[in-house]
């Protein structure tokens, strides 16, 4: 950004910036390169092809996959995961804004205990602490099993193997990058700038919508990108959770690859989600440019 | 600017990158891949003791999975493919054939298990288990006769039901009920157990293909379309599990052992396979996972009680009237394609 401004003197034998800059940059590009443009190349020209009986990719262009993606039921799949990731942002957000900022707000001795505990569920594979959630939340399970013995109510309820349950694992699961983000901004909050909109009058509501939350918004921003993105594209959760009936399109997706032996409509479904994205990301930059 | 610089920065402290080493190499190794529940822990530890070869052991859950990572260039050793697959795989140039010297407890597997119509000299496949899709109903909440899979699937029974994860058994479930053969798959047929699982699909609560079994013990679902081995695994647990084999046509598949064509360990895979066919070996994999066990000699070491469950070991009448899949080609992809749109609805 600033590097490319800095102008080449007079002296001849000094570097020249550019080069520099690229020579810094260039490891990132080559990261770039070949773990993302080379892969989604690959996805994309997938996507046009067709597939043999036992499912390997034959190559022959065609956009029959791209038509049938673009058919119900996809849409409706594409519509439900949009669905159950914006739940689980705002859910997310809304737990994890207070936490990130007290944690931000707390003293170093403090701060690091809580972070601690924040990262202490990571030490577990994901998949084991899924499978908890389901003996916590099945029929016979230890909830249902407390409720009634505790006579809250007399009939098992049914929790596993529902859209709530689904929204729960995934809130479970990517609350903590919420909280990260949300407590990195949080930390770097300058309390004079609090303390001076409460000397010129602001009650506390005025004082957090319009000090704390504008200068704690690159936080805000950064966890609700890795809270929805990875949330819209999950699918192992609506699987073990949600018993397979509330499909996301992580779920259609990743099933063309493995039991559907399908994977040129799998790297059609994989495509358009991505120009979702890349649509999505677009727009709220502009917005924010304006 | 700003905005977008404390992003990066926030992403790279959030992201934490984690380097595994790659473990040393072993003299001798084994890579199997298999289906999930299917190889007791104890029986390949058992073979790493008596032979040191290193085992690893992938598992799928369905045949699809499998062939699409073989054919993605995944290096296994053993595989262990059902009826249809193998004559896939075999169609397809993908399997390498055996050294019937190196596995002379083959002796062991009875007649009535060797030669089939998808490999019939047994040159790629030997015999793992055998088993059906059936019905398990739980006689504490379900007090109706259930007998075929059409008196599974009645309204009434709503979110109480867990079935298979799996497109194809899906289809013949209800092609079964149509009165039309499994392998007679056309798009008319298609059409047609479309309109059945039309109805059938939205009274589902869970699909699950690895462990269906779990949902019948947390009390989450009633009836289950599944494995016969879950249904016997589920009757040992409580005996409120009853086990239906449907009236009418179902699967009957036989689960075999096979080495791809590209495998780097093939003789190793030949002892394993050898190894599995020991009577008490193969006795205690029925102990773990109660299927039809082809290997007579095993039989003679299961008490009673196995020989007598149903579910592992159906009745000659009614196992008669089972029918093995026969390899669809492309048709699977139509087949799929009709269980994850009506899923989706």
């Amino acid at each position: 950004m600033d590097l490319t401004a800095i102008k080449s003197d007079d002296n001849v034998l000094k570097p020249r910036p550019q080069l520099a800059a690229w020579s810094i940059l260039s490891p990132l590009f080559f990261w770039l390169l070949i773990f993302v443009v080379i892969p989604t190349a690959l996805l994309v020209v997938a996507s046009f092809c067709d597939r043999d009986g036992l499912g390997r990719i034959v190559y022959h262009s065609n956009t029959e996959n791209y038509l049938r993606a673009i058919k119900s039921p996809y849409p409706e799949i594409v519509g439900r995961s949009v669905y159950f990731a914006t739940i689980t942002t705002v859910i997310c957000l809304l737990v994890g804004y207070p936490v990130g900022y007290f944690i931000g707000r707390s003293t170093e001795k403090m701060r690091n205990i809580l972070m601690m505990l924040v990262m202490v569920p990571f030490w577990t594979s994901f998949l084991i602490r899924t499978y908890a959630w389901i003996s916590i939340l099945a029929q016979d399970g230890l909830l249902n099993g407390f409720l009634l013995w505790a006579n809250i109510t007399s009939q098992p309820l049914h929790m596993l193997y529902t859209p709530g349950a689904v929204v729960l694992g995934l809130v479970y699961n990517y609350l903590p990058f919420m909280i990260l983000p949300i407590y990195g901004s949080a930390e770097k909050l300058d309390n004079a700038l609090v303390e001076a909109a409460y000397d010129l009058g602001a009650g506390p509501v005025r004082a957090f919508s319009n000090i704390i939350i504008p200068l704690t918004k690159p936080g805000i921003v950064a966890g609700i990108m890795l809270v929805f993105i990875p949330s819209l594209g999950m699918f192992a959760i609506s699987g073990l959770m949600g018993g397979g009936s509330q499909q996301m399109i992580g779920d259609v997706i990743y099933k063309q690859f493995s039991g559907a032996n399908n994977p040129p409509f799998g790297a059609a479904l994989g495509t358009l989600l991505l120009i979702i994205f890349a649509i999505g990301l677009w727009f709220s930059n502009r917005k924010q440019v304006q | 600017m700003k905005i977008n610089r404390s992003f990066i920065k926030t992403l790279l402290t959030v992201s934490v990158g984690l380097l595994a080493c790659a473990s040393s190499q072993a003299a001798e190794k084994l890579n199997i891949f298999c289906w999930s529940e299917y190889i007791p822990q104890s029986v390949v530890e058992k073979f790493q003791e008596t032979t040191g070869i290193k085992v690893s052991v992938e598992n799928y859950a369905s045949n699809e999975e499998m062939l699409s990572k073989l054919s993605g260039g995944g290096s296994y050793d053993l595989i262990q493919p059902s009826e249809y697959t193998v004559e896939a795989l075999i169609k397809a140039d993908l399997l390498a054939t055996l050294d019937s010297s190196a596995i002379p407890n083959l002796k062991n597997i009875g007649p009535k298990y060797l030669g089939l119509p998808f490999d019939p000299a047994n040159k790629y496949s030997v015999p793992w288990m055998v088993g059906s899709v059936g019905i398990i109903v739980n006689t504490d909440k379900v007090k109706d006769d259930i007998k075929s899979f059409s008196d599974v699937f009645q309204p009434k029974f709503k979110k109480r039901i867990v079935v298979l994860d799996d497109a194809r058994e899906l289809v013949t479930a209800a092609l079964s009920t149509l009165n039309i053969n499994c392998n007679d798959i056309t798009d008319e047929n298609l059409a047609k157990a479309r309109g059945v699982l039309k109805d059938w699909l939205p009274l589902v609560k869970v699909y699950d293909s690895d462990s269906p079994k779990t949902a019948m013990l947390n009390g989450d679902t009633d009836l289950g379309v599944v494995w016969s081995g879950e249904g016997a695994l589920l009757q040992r647990e409580n005996k409120k599990f009853k086990w239906v084999i449907p009236t009418g046509d179902s699967h009957q598949f036989v689960d075999n052992l096979c080495i791809p064509k590209k495998a780097p360990n093939k003789a190793n895979a030949e002892k394993f396979i050898n190894f599995i066919l020991q009577p008490e070996i193969s006795a205690l994999i029925s102990a773990d996972f109660p299927y039809t066990n082809p290997n007579l000699e095993a039989r003679k070491l299961l008490g009673d009680e196995a020989l007598a469950n149903t579910a592992s070991f159906p009745p000659d009448q009614q196992a008669q009237k089972m029918i093995l899949f026969k390899d669809v080609g492309k048709k699977a992809s139509d087949i799929d394609a009709l269980i994850t749109d009506l899923r989706a609805e």
